[in-house]
């Protein structure tokens, strides 16, 4: 299931000394990190370490304060840079699903390809329904997200960032609103799309996923990277203090 | 860990210290409510009794300044008669008396009820007593006074007839002006509202000027001003009624701009989120995600705006309207100076509440399925 990094030099994604302060709030202090193609990176950490943060630096949902973020060689900080055009290169997936409530789980996904990608409606119609397939929601594509359940709702915004075809998905602790017997389904999905070779970051609290699909690990705390390497080498040896006191509280 | 057993206790029942229950909950709500449609009734068919009878006008009318050559005059002494008849006086006192004994029951005895619902019923009937005591009272005070010189110039309806159609046009014009104000308001409410959202200071600022202005100054300085100024500034001679249907819409906007910002940033953050990482702009993400969510929350306030709207055109009584164009306040006043008989304002309110009550209750019910949740559902076929 795990794919090989790919060869050196072809990163998909580079941060280079990222600083950001919310005010007085200095909530990365100085991160680097880098992403090849097909890697699965996971990035834990206490609540308030800035991991969603740095997440939302990569697609600059975030602004970095100070840092470069580089997308496919492209430096993306550059304010001349078109951002629009960049995040349809990234797919994003939030804690809290955000599917637009006025629009069934179809339009919210074909409204981005009609609006932004410009498709034919008939061939964005299609190619949502391929991504609903493959998060097994096909049966629901005319329901409302408020008749969905948070499990199927995560599904259905997955699809809605996988139909953009983007090299990259962000996905921001996407089980941390579901109720324990919706995580399963979420996991799932995204256990696959691994498999299926996706250039992933994941933002979780879900070790068991952590240590057996993630690729690549950080470990983040207040606002640093305070570990990074293979992770089932980080959850056996542990090496600072901090990460041996964060697994010891959540394992 | 092993769970250890608490050790069994015979539980001490509590003493019963409610006492014996107060009897009679559906007699003191009876007696309220009796009390009250005693006094209500006992009025009515005295009105309705003289109303229907041949009769003439009495000396004590004529004490009080209505002359037998009054329009209306032995209408109005109808009305004052049947105040002091025999019949309505005693349904007074009899529902003041009841009304104290509903009152006096349901105060000593709704603590001993023995359910909520007895205990609702000891207190409505004690409530409708009191109710129905304030209504006697009044109506004594009332007619105590000169109740004749009040009716004849407020409750006098003989002036009124042939003004029935010249009423309509004002409904229609009232609402017409409304209406017209709205949309417009509503149009450029939407185009403030996004633009005092806006990053850039210098965008928000003639917004909020324009904002501020609007709500600043009283509608009617606004009204005069746009009308005179146009008229002798600019020597642009609109109709009046034009002229204020443009005040309107300028005045509305402001007040709507307001609502279309609040409802915009009630919108959670995570939708403008979600529509910028799917690769759309601002615009986009406002046109697509957020206002089309927005303009749901915002229709109750909207149609607030509506309804206070309705009442505002009242002030283009300060312009002069051609006599097609008479709103409902005008009709009033024009009909008042005819006949110098002021029951045309007692009549041009209750066709403003004709107008309005309704539409409260439709923003009310909005409101209502609003909060329900309904809306985010039901109304998305789009």
């Amino acid at each position: 299931m795990i794919q090989p990094p790919a060869a050196e030099g072809d990163h998909l994604v580079r941060l280079e000394d990222v600083h950001k302060w919310f005010g007085n709030h200095h909530v990365l202090k100085g991160v680097n990190l880098t992403m090849h193609q097909r890697d699965v990176l996971v990035v834990i950490g206490p609540s308030g370490s800035g991991k969603s943060t740095l997440l939302r630096c990569v697609n600059m949902l975030e602004i970095p304060t100070r840092g470069r973020v580089w997308f496919e060689g492209q430096d993306i900080t550059d304010i001349r840079c078109d951002l629009n055009e960049v995040r349809t290169h990234i797919g994003l997936v939030f804690q809290a699903f955000n599917l637009f409530p006025h629009m069934t789980a179809l339009r919210n996904i074909t409204v981005a390809l009609e609006r932004v990608l410009k498709l034919p409606s008939a061939y964005a119609k299609a190619r949502a329904t391929e991504q609903l397939e493959r998060v097994g929601m096909a049966h629901k594509a005319q329901a409302f997200p408020g008749q969905l359940s948070g499990g199927q709702q995560q599904r259905v915004a997955i699809a809605r960032a996988l139909a953009m075809q983007p090299k990259l998905m962000l996905f921001d602790e996407v089980t941390s609103a579901l109720d324990p017997e919706l995580v399963g389904e979420v996991l799932e999905v995204m256990i696959r799309l691994a498999g299926d070779g996706m250039t992933m970051m994941v933002v979780t609290h879900e070790m068991g996923f952590a240590r057996e699909v993630g690729t690549k690990m950080l470990f983040m705390d207040e606002g640093v990277v305070v570990e990074e390497g293979e992770p089932r080498e980080m959850f056996y040896r542990p090496t600072s203090d901090r990460l041996r006191q964060f697994l010891a509280k959540v394992l | 860990m092993a769970v250890t057993e608490a050790p069994l206790v015979e539980p001490e029942v509590a003493p019963d210290v409610r006492g014996p229950t107060a009897p009679l909950p559906a007699t003191i709500l009876g007696l309220g409510i009796a009390a009250f449609a005693i006094v209500v009734a006992g009025v009515l068919i005295s009105q309705v009794n003289y109303g229907l009878s041949d009769r003439v006008l009495t000396q004590s009318c004529i004490d009080q300044d209505v002359a037998p050559t009054d329009n209306g005059a032995v209408g109005v002494c109808n009305i004052v008669e049947a105040l002091a008849d025999p019949v309505t006086t005693w349904s007074l006192m009899i529902g003041i008396g009841i009304g104290a004994v509903a009152i006096v029951l349901g105060l000593a005895t709704y603590r001993r009820m023995d359910s909520k619902r007895r205990r609702d019923h000891a207190v409505t009937g004690a409530i409708m007593g009191v109710h129905a005591i304030t209504l006697a009272v009044a109506l004594l005070w009332f007619r105590s006074g000169t109740p004749a010189l009040f009716t004849k110039h407020f409750l006098n309806f003989a002036d009124l007839e042939g003004y029935g159609g010249a009423f309509l046009l004002g409904a229609r014009n009232t609402l017409l002006l409304a209406f017209l104000g709205e949309l417009g308001g509503v149009i450029i409410g939407l185009v403030l509202g996004m633009l005092s959202l806006s990053q850039r200071g210098a965008v928000r600022a003639p917004a909020r000027m324009y904002i501020n202005f609007f709500r600043g100054t009283p509608l009617i300085w606004q009204l005069v001003a746009g009308y005179f100024v146009l008229l002798f500034g600019f020597q642009i001679r609109l109709s009046a009624f034009v002229a204020a249907t443009i005040v309107f819409a300028l005045n509305t906007g402001a007040y709507a701009a307001e609502v279309f910002r609040a409802g915009i940033q009630s919108i959670e953050r995570g939708q403008m989120e979600a529509a910028r990482s799917l690769g759309m702009s601002y615009l986009e993400a406002m046109r697509y995600a957020i206002v089309p969510q927005a303009v749901r929350r915002v229709i109750p306030p909207l149609m607030n705006e509506f309804v206070i709207l309705i009442k505002d055109t009242a002030l283009v009584i300060a312009l002069g309207l051609t006599a097609s164009e008479y709103d409902i306040l005008t009709t009033a006043k024009e009909g008042q100076a005819a006949t110098f008989n002021f029951t045309f304002f007692t009549v041009a309110a209750i066709a403003y509440l004709v107008v309005t009550l309704p539409l409260i209750r439709l923003v009310n019910a909005a409101e209502k399925r609003l909060r329900s949740g309904l809306v985010g559902i039901a109304g998305a076929a789009g």
